[in-house]
């Protein structure tokens, strides 16, 4: 079967190709030093020509970062907030989104478009107000502030209405006729069905809680709850920048975006590719 | 099994301040056991009157009693319903076993092997034994409607909804899949509600045959009584394929004599008698006259130019025009004729159909040759 690629000549695929390689290396060469870098002592990170292979000081350089600070607590903490947050904000966001999708009732119009309205708010404007809030409730220095007022995401509930408008309501009316309540409609027949929506949203809702900065930043004081990129920002000294400690500290972190990613990659493209 | 009153139920839907009436007043009766066929063009509010019998619509006005139980606020899984949808609707995410068997382990508190024992039983019926564990994205449509079938009939309801369930089947499939429906229907005495647009599926399937237009009830009666009594235009117009003529005549009784007059050369004297009785007391009339009851004839008859013809095999459709109206001929196959061909066509007196044209409402119908209405198949079945 003839697809598009293949109605492209020749020198219009290859520039395409060498396009795309260039891209690739963009972004995977900064990604590669910082591995390589995690793995040499710091004396050998500006030597010339540069080393482009992996050393043999990967457990060293992460034996002084935990001396000199509780990393791997830090990644705890990370993945502990994140994945609280992805998980319950996931259920909202599908449970609203199935809402404003198939169900009739007042002013749902204005108020999803409210709420949608409520992406223009740069995160900055909302720090200090956040911040009270989260003063008034006494929950200053704890996890849950970081994962509390996020949890209505927007973005979330928008990509899940999108997603869920497009479940048949006879699917809908049928298990209502085989005796499902309305929370069962959702749960066992609206929520498998969105399978690939939830795992794009999964990897999105993750990826915007590992990095957080500056709200953690804000909010947290306490080392033992730092999330890594306050930690990163830790190991960044007054008199000297420890490159070995962060490259080893930035290649940890990524580790569990990829491997969120590598489990639900094909979920991920599928989901994107339906709901827009 | 059950019977299912209907009392005025009307049901109005608002959706920005301004009221569309998508069923009116509707009052029918629905035996136990019976076959009932609500059809009708699309928006005629079949669809709405069979989702608020399944409780899946709140209605307007009126009440929906099943075996004497006001049932007109009950959920749907309080009325004993099942439906069959016309997309199937079947869950995509679970195997046939799963999607048969989901009702039964939501709300019937049925053992687990007692369910098992259901589905295959259900499925055993259907000849689709072989699928329960594909999921429904691995089969054909027809495969798709049996499994949405068993899932209707396993939870043995006493009513069966079904909503356009054969119009995604291609005609072979539909043909096959209609007398498997008649079958379960009969099989398993429940009391059916079927909603088609098909005039054809309606005749064929329904023990009673309620036509709808415009959100009110047209009429209501067996297939052989609707199709050559009809109550009124719309209803001729609307059973028999291809659709009924009609032209408009003008009325001329001079010395005991009934003459029709109309566009054309038409002009046909009535013989004394009911249809001339009936039209006498009009100046105008709409006449109808079916297909098959127009002939070629060599001498008399009315002159008419020959525009389409269409051949079915068995028999042949011409189109021709008489005077500025078509009209449509079903004539043998054996007749060869082609575009501009000049022919003369009859017909007989008694095959006439006269109308209001003001009200629409039949003046003059075939009822004289209604000999024998069928009865609902229940009464057979208790009359071995």
């Amino acid at each position: 079967m003839a697809t598009a690629s293949d109605s492209k000549s020749l020198p219009v695929r290859f520039a395409l190709y060498i396009t795309l390689l260039v891209i690739i290396a963009i972004t995977f060469i900064p990604l590669y030093w910082m591995v390589v870098a995690a793995t040499l002592p710091q004396e050998e990170f500006f030597t010339l020509p540069p080393r482009l292979l992996p050393g043999t000081h990967f457990l060293e350089n992460l034996q002084a970062l935990e001396a000199r600070f509780p990393y791997l607590r830090s990644v705890w903490n990370s993945v502990f907030v994140a994945t609280v947050y992805t998980v319950i904000s996931l259920f909202l966001c599908a449970l609203a989104g199935f809402a404003f999708a198939k169900y009739e009732f007042k002013y749902r119009e204005p108020l999803f478009y409210f709420i949608l309205a409520t992406l223009v708010l740069p995160v900055q404007i909302m720090i200090i107000p956040m911040y009270l809030l989260m003063a008034q409730f006494g929950l200053l220095d704890t996890h849950i502030a970081l994962i509390l007022p996020f949890l209505a995401n927007p973005v979330g509930i928008f990509l899940m209405r999108q997603s869920m408008l497009s479940i048949p309501d006879s699917l809908l009316d049928a298990a209502r006729i085989d005796g499902a309540s309305e929370f069962q409609i959702f749960y066992r027949i609206a929520l498998p069905a969105m399978k690939p929506m939830l795992a794009a949203l999964a990897v999105i809702l993750f990826i915007s809680q590992w990095n957080a900065f500056l709200y953690p930043l804000v909010i947290l004081e306490s080392e033992e709850l730092f999330t890594i990129p306050l930690a990163i920002e830790r190991l960044t000294g007054h008199q000297r920048i420890y490159f070995d400690q962060i490259m080893v500290a930035a290649t940890i972190a990524i580790i569990p975006m990829i491997v969120l990613f590598l489990w639900l990659q094909e979920h991920f493209v599928r989901g994107f590719t339906n709901s827009m | 099994m059950t019977s299912i009153d209907l009392d005025n139920v009307s049901k109005v839907y608002d959706p920005n301040g301004e009221a569309i009436e998508a069923v009116s007043d509707l009052d029918i009766s629905i035996q136990d056991g019976e076959f009932l066929v609500f059809v009708g063009p699309s928006g005629c509010g079949k669809t709405t009157t069979l989702r608020a019998i399944a409780g899946l619509e709140s209605i307007t006005d009126g009440s929906i009693v099943f075996g004497g139980e006001d049932v007109t606020d009950a959920r749907p899984r309080e009325r004993g319903v099942a439906m069959v949808f016309q997309d199937y609707a079947l869950y995509p995410h679970m195997t046939v076993r799963e999607n048969i068997g989901f009702g039964l382990r939501l709300s019937s508190g049925l053992s687990e092997q007692e369910i098992e024992r259901r589905v295959e039983e259900t499925t055993e019926m259907l000849g689709i034994e072989d699928l329960l564990d594909d999921q429904p994205g691995e089969l054909s449509g027809g495969q798709q409607q049996r499994v949405a079938l068993g899932r209707a009939i396993v939870r043995d309801p006493s009513v069966f909804l079904l909503d356009e369930p054969l119009s995604n089947l291609d005609a072979k499939l539909r043909t096959d899949m209609r007398k498997e429906i008649l079958r379960l229907q009969q099989e398993l005495e429940v009391t059916a509600i079927y909603v088609t647009h098909d005039q054809t599926e309606a005749m064929a399937m329904g023990d009673r045959v309620a036509i709808m237009n415009h959100g009110r009830l047209q009429q209501i009666g067996p297939p052989e009584a609707v199709y050559l009594d009809p109550a009124n235009k719309f209803v001729a117009g609307f059973l028999g394929s291809p659709s009924m003529n009609f032209l408009e005549a003008s009325v001329e009784s001079t010395d005991g004599t009934t003459t029709l007059e109309a566009d054309g050369e038409f002009r046909h004297e009535l013989p004394a008698g009911s249809v001339a009785s009936s039209a006498t007391e009009y100046d105008r009339v709409v006449v109808g006259i079916r297909p098959e009851d127009l002939e070629i004839v060599e001498t008399g008859g009315v002159p008419v130019e020959v525009t389409v013809v269409e051949a079915m095999g068995d028999e042949n459709v011409v189109y021709v025009d008489l005077g500025s109206t078509e009209l449509t001929a079903r004539i043998d196959s054996t007749v060869r004729l082609s575009r501009g061909d000049r022919i003369r066509i009859d017909f007989d007196s008694d095959d006439l159909y006269l109308f209001d044209p003001d009200t629409e409402a039949a003046l003059e119908t075939k009822t004289a040759q209604l000999t024998a209405y069928r009865e609902p198949r229940q009464a057979d079945a208790t009359n071995p």
